[in-house]
């Protein structure tokens, strides 16, 4: 891969960053924390492992990004991502739930960066 | 009984599975690709990357594998992904699980 093309790569990403993270804005990590009863149970356990269909650590979301929860999430959604308890979940997730779970996740972002 | 056979084999299984975890060292010098989008240590400025930095060290494993088996589909990890031999996805995983970002949350 070349420089230019790196930068090409670059420019477009940034470009399709910016439309979710508009949507991300609207998120209320206060109602996030209220719909969360969903993904404690895997995502709010240290070193908790899925067993099913793989067995592997369930990753940690606490400080990520906003905009890639809810990225994440729809993806789930629409089936471009698989995995079948993430998918049921986000099945029953709409756009608001989904902004409101990523403002509370993402809200420890300044937390972690001062650890 | 049958409790006791099943604890047992998974004992057995878990012991067969090889404790590689990379180094992280190497992970780092490996890393210069990622660095673009993930920033130098894995916190990403964009926020449309996912931030890495300490994020569990097999999830990390999981992802490149998937990206590089097509079990995961995106655009732009899956030409990073398929450079990859087993070792530098091991000793990339080691280095940025290693980085503070993420953070468990309940």
């Amino acid at each position: 891969m070349t420089r230019l093309d790196v930068l090409r790569i670059s420019t477009f990403v940034i470009a399709v960053a910016s439309a979710p993270a508009l949507l991300a804005a609207d998120g209320d990590p206060a109602a996030g924390k209220a719909k969360n009863s969903m993904c404690v149970g895997c995502h709010g356990i240290g070193g908790y492992k899925t067993v099913f269909p793989e067995v592997y650590s369930v990753p940690k979301i606490g400080g990520q990004h906003a905009a890639y929860i809810v990225k994440a999430l729809q993806e789930y959604k629409s089936g471009n991502r698989s995995h079948p308890s993430m998918r049921a979940i986000a099945a029953s997730l709409s756009d608001k739930d989904m902004a409101d779970l990523a403002a509370y996740y993402a809200s420890d972002a300044m937390k972690a960066a001062a650890k | 009984m049958n409790n006791i056979i099943l604890a047992t084999c998974c004992v057995m299984l878990s012991a067969a599975v090889p404790a590689f975890a990379g180094d992280p060292a190497a992970g780092q010098k490996k890393s210069q690709t990622c660095v673009a989008c993930h920033g130098p240590d894995g916190n990403s400025q964009a926020a449309d990357f996912p931030k890495i930095a300490g994020q569990h060290h097999d999830y990390l494993v999981k992802a490149l594998k998937d990206y590089k088996s097509g079990a995961r589909k995106n655009p732009i990890m899956a030409p990073m992904a398929a450079n990859l031999t087993v070792r530098d996805i091991e000793d990339l995983a080691a280095y940025y699980s290693s980085q503070k970002g993420l953070v468990l949350k309940y």
